[in-house]
């Protein structure tokens, strides 16, 4: 078998080239990603990625790696599935807020809740944009879309206070404008031990929802002297309405799904002999 | 598979034991201390169990039969009741023979004199609050007066009333095992005969076990090499999924309890594209919700095993009753067109193999399995046979010539899925369009084996291409998979049984095996003949070998449990001939009987056809 010798250049597919619109804001996020990997030196075959259906779903696409591009919304238990039984593996996985808030929305509560060691990379562009311009979950009320042609009549859901509010281990948001936040976010959460989330602005040139001139307008980094350890002064900047805060909203380090697995393989060895277990079935 | 050369048509032994009271009662718990105190012994023993879907209340019972030699199904009619309550006494006295033995508790059941049974009044219920001061020991006491009726030994009967109770306490078990003496001196105090004295039977030999099919499942995926479950309880399946929960850590194997069936379904096609084996077990409603998933698996060609422990439908319908109500949606349910193998396994013992065989196909013809149970299988108990452990042979992942066989007692390989050669890495092709279909799948981790597993259509390296002449070709690839499935289960033994002969026909499939097996030995005792064939593949089906137990027929008749006929109509629609239906829809499995009495209409006819033509 071939073996890799010298470092990776690139880490995205050379056959296969996005089919995003020009100035769409995924670039950026494909860029930075690939960056992360190298400097993570990652061996591309230890690499996986999952990604559901939109422009997000493509992500898996464009790089050389073992990906899987699965079914609307169901990413995130799928790559749960992939890294419960495959540690080794570096498992990332993508969605939009279509996928990963609307369909896929519930499952994040549950990897949250296995805490299992994996990147969930969240893509809002406040829009459906594969499909053409209908109303996601972070649409703004009263915006119009193709499905809401009077105006959205829906809340945009705030992602952040839900993450929060799941207990996820890693929470962090920055735009796809921000390259040096985004590999610097990146790079923390796929080396964060548990669940990480990495929820990402990537604006939409051709549904332009959230065009790059509002998104500067309302992102500011949380404070310098803020402290990720607090969860309610999370909350306080996650619920803010003057402005986007960007950066890292929440860390805890706490045991993940692999090493809970490992407890029940130890506690499973001692609990019984073989001569026991079969007079179960006797 | 559950072939028999010749079959015995007597036995010796042959009691049924029916326990009916109300769900809550204990009557599980005593069917089953009594079942598997048998099954002990050197005798046969076959359970059947139908409860309400409630916690509390409602008609429950458990049926055990007892035998010499192996057997097919519950029995029609019984040899024994125990009437824990009016409405048990009610509902189950129809079916207790001429001469049977009926326990009854007086202060709760009057029953009809006038009818020709041994009645034993025994009032158990009184018996407990006067023993251990609260009625609901009577089940115990039943236990005792059991053990009086049928020589079983108290030393047994104590050590399965620790193991089941020991965990809630030293004082529970005492008073368990007083509630046993109870009952077992009240009935020979009101002059109840011993039937027979199983304490004087010789100890059951070593290798046998006594499983539901739901364990069987369990214990055949664990065999089989799988080391992954993702599950959501779901009726009657749950108990497949608490099995792997069990035992998978123990030979270092996971399961993961998820948020749906959705969810567990793609947690298992995650980890199967991670290499490993994997199962998920439901019901019809989970089925329902996997099949996007389903079909997903067909597109990345992904192996998995899914198991579908049929309950009463549609909806939430009968969730602890029978029903063979998923076959279609099992075979079609698909939004585009998405090879996948559908298998029924007839009883206990075949549900451990038939799950060994859903795992060798899966891998070698990378696509789902779906595995066609019920809940009169999934919940019955019955004696198996363990296989020989030591023939148990691995087939390597390179190998893509061997003949997999049927896993059975006596030989079982274990399929994994082939992988690529350093060759074919050079320039890998994921979904390369072979001769059979199948291409080696890499292992993630793998260097240069790398590729996209896409659900969207893609060529032969796994890249996106929706060019019409691709599509043909790749879907064409797809289902060049089935059709090697399909010669290969021509190439099985013939699954018919009875004279070649003869004209009337007969044919099932999944759990009524037994009941027709039996329905066919009592019309042999008449003088009736029928052929029999009962596929354990029923999709893809064995086409070329039904065509030829079809051929001189006069009379088919196809027998399932559903009201609208769905395996009748996927067989007149294959097959283009006119079966006599019969069908049964009420969550109860077909009895012997019923199946005979069928026959024997079908016989009369025949018969006024010879006549007439004659």
């Amino acid at each position: 078998m071939k073996t890799i010798s010298q470092a990776v250049n690139t880490y995205k597919s050379k056959s296969i080239k996005p089919v995003w619109c020009p100035g769409c804001g995924d670039f950026g996020v494909l860029a930075a990603l690939d960056k992360t990997f190298k400097a993570l030196e990652f061996k591309p075959e230890e690499i996986a990625i999952i990604s559901g259906i939109g422009c997000s779903g493509r992500f898996s696409h464009y790089f050389n790696s073992y990906s899987l591009h699965g079914t609307h919304g169901r990413a995130l238990p799928t790559a749960t599935g992939l890294k419960a039984v495959r540690p080794d593996l570096h498992v990332i996985t993508i969605g939009g807020d279509g996928d990963g808030l609307s369909i896929g929305g519930g499952h994040i509560a549950h990897a949250a809740r296995k805490n299992v060691n994996l990147t969930y990379i969240i893509l809002d562009n406040n829009v459906y944009g594969m499909t053409k311009g209908q109303s996601s979950p972070t649409t703004p009320l009263e915006y119009n879309t193709n499905t809401a042609p009077y105006g959205v009549y829906e809340e945009a859901l705030n992602p952040i206070a839900m993450f929060l509010s799941y207990n996820i281990g890693y929470i962090a948001r920055t735009t796809s404008t921000d390259m040096k936040s985004m590999h610097s976010i990146l790079t923390e959460a796929i080396q964060h031990k548990g669940f990480s989330l990495v929820y990402i602005m990537s604006p939409c040139v051709t549904y332009s929802v959230l065009p790059y001139s509002k998104l500067k307008d309302i992102v500011k980094p949380l404070p310098e002297n803020y402290d990720n350890s607090d969860k309610m002064s999370a909350f306080k900047y996650a619920y803010s309405d003057e402005h986007m805060y960007t950066g890292v909203f929440y860390k805890e380090d706490k045991s993940c799904l692999e090493e809970r697995l490992q407890t029940v393989f130890d506690l499973a060895a001692t609990s019984k002999t073989t001569s026991e277990i079969m007079t179960e079935f006797k | 598979m559950g072939k028999v050369s010749k079959p015995k048509l007597k036995s010796k032994i042959d009691f049924i034991i029916r326990v009916a009271g109300e769900g809550g009662e204990g009557v599980m718990s005593c069917g089953e201390l009594f079942a598997k105190a048998v099954a002990r012994t050197s005798y046969h023993v076959f359970t059947f169990i139908t409860y309400p879907t409630e916690m509390k209340g409602g008609y429950a019972m458990t049926q055990i039969r007892i035998k010499d030699i192996t057997i097919y199904s519950m029995g029609s009619f019984v040899d024994c009741l125990v009437a824990f309550n009016q409405e048990a006494y009610d509902k189950s006295s129809p079916y207790l023979k001429e001469g049977g033995i009926l326990i009854y508790d007086p202060e709760f059941t009057v029953i009809d004199d006038s009818k020709n049974f041994i009645n034993y009044p025994i009032p158990f219920s009184k018996i407990s609050v006067d023993t251990i001061g609260r009625p609901l020991g009577k089940n115990v006491v039943v236990l005792g007066i059991l053990s009086h009726l049928y020589g079983l030994e108290h030393p047994g009967l104590e050590k399965l009333i620790n193991d089941r109770y020991g965990s809630k306490g030293e004082k529970v078990v005492a008073g368990n095992i007083k509630a046993l003496k109870a009952g077992a001196s009240a009935a020979k105090e009101m002059g109840v005969t011993t039937v027979m004295d199983l304490s004087k039977s010789e100890a059951a030999a070593e290798d046998y076990m006594f499983i539901s099919g739901n364990q069987a499942v369990a214990l055949g995926a664990i065999a089989a090499g799988c080391r992954f479950s993702a599950g959501y309880p779901l009726t009657p399946s749950t108990s497949i999924f608490e099995t792997l929960s069990k035992y998978l850590p123990l030979v270092g194997g996971k399961t993961i309890q998820m948020e749906d069936e959705i969810a567990a379904i793609s947690a298992i096609i995650g980890a199967s594209f991670g290499g490993e084996k994997v199962i998920t077990p439901t019901s019809g409603p989970g089925l329902q919700l996997m099949a996007e998933q389903m079909s997903l698996a067909s597109m990345l060609e992904l192996p998995i095993v899914i198991v579908d422990v049929q309950r009463g439908g549609p909806s939430t319908g009968l969730p602890t009753k029978t029903e063979q109500g998923d076959m279609k949606f099992a075979v079609y349910g698909s939004a585009g067109e998405s090879p996948r193998i559908i298998l029924a396994p007839t009883g206990v013992e075949d549900t451990f193999y038939q799950t060994i065989r859903a795992f060798n196909l899966a891998e070698k013809y990378q696509m789902p399995v779906i595995l066609l149970t019920d809940q009169s299988i999934g919940y019955r108990k019955a004696t198996v046979k363990m296989p020989n452990f030591a023939k148990i042979f691995m087939v390597d992942k390179y190998d893509r010539k061997t003949k997999v066989k049927i896993p059975n007692a006596e030989h079982i390989d274990l399929v994994q899925r082939q992988i690529p050669t350093e060759e074919e890495l050079l320039d890998y092709k994921r979904y390369k369009d072979t001769k059979t279909g199948i291409s080696p799948v890499a292992r993630p981790g793998t260097p240069e084996g790398q590729y996209l597993a896409t659900g969207l259509e893609h060529d032969e390296y796994g890249k996106t291409n929706q060019e019409p002449d691709n599509h043909l070709k790749m879907s064409k690839k797809r289902f060049r998979k089935l059709d090697e499935v399909s010669k290969a289960f021509e190439k099985n033994p013939i699954e018919t049984y009875g004279d070649p002969n003869v004209r009337i026909g007969i044919m099932g499939w999944g759990s009524t095996e037994g009941a027709i097996r039996e329905a066919r030995y009592l019309a042999e005792l008449e003088g009736v003949k029928i052929r029999h064939i009962h596929p354990h593949t029923i999709s893809p089906l064995p086409e070329r070998q039904i065509s030829k137990f079809l051929h001189r027929l006069k009379h088919l008749i196809i027998v399932e449990e559903n009201l609208t006929g769905q395996f009748a109509h996927f067989i007149k629609a294959k097959f283009g001939v006119k079966p006599i239906e019969v069908h049964k829809c009420e969550g109860m499995p077909f009895t012997a009987d019923e199946i005979y009495n069928a026959i024997m209409k079908v016989a009369r006819i025949a018969d006024e056809d010879n006549i007439t033509s004659s």
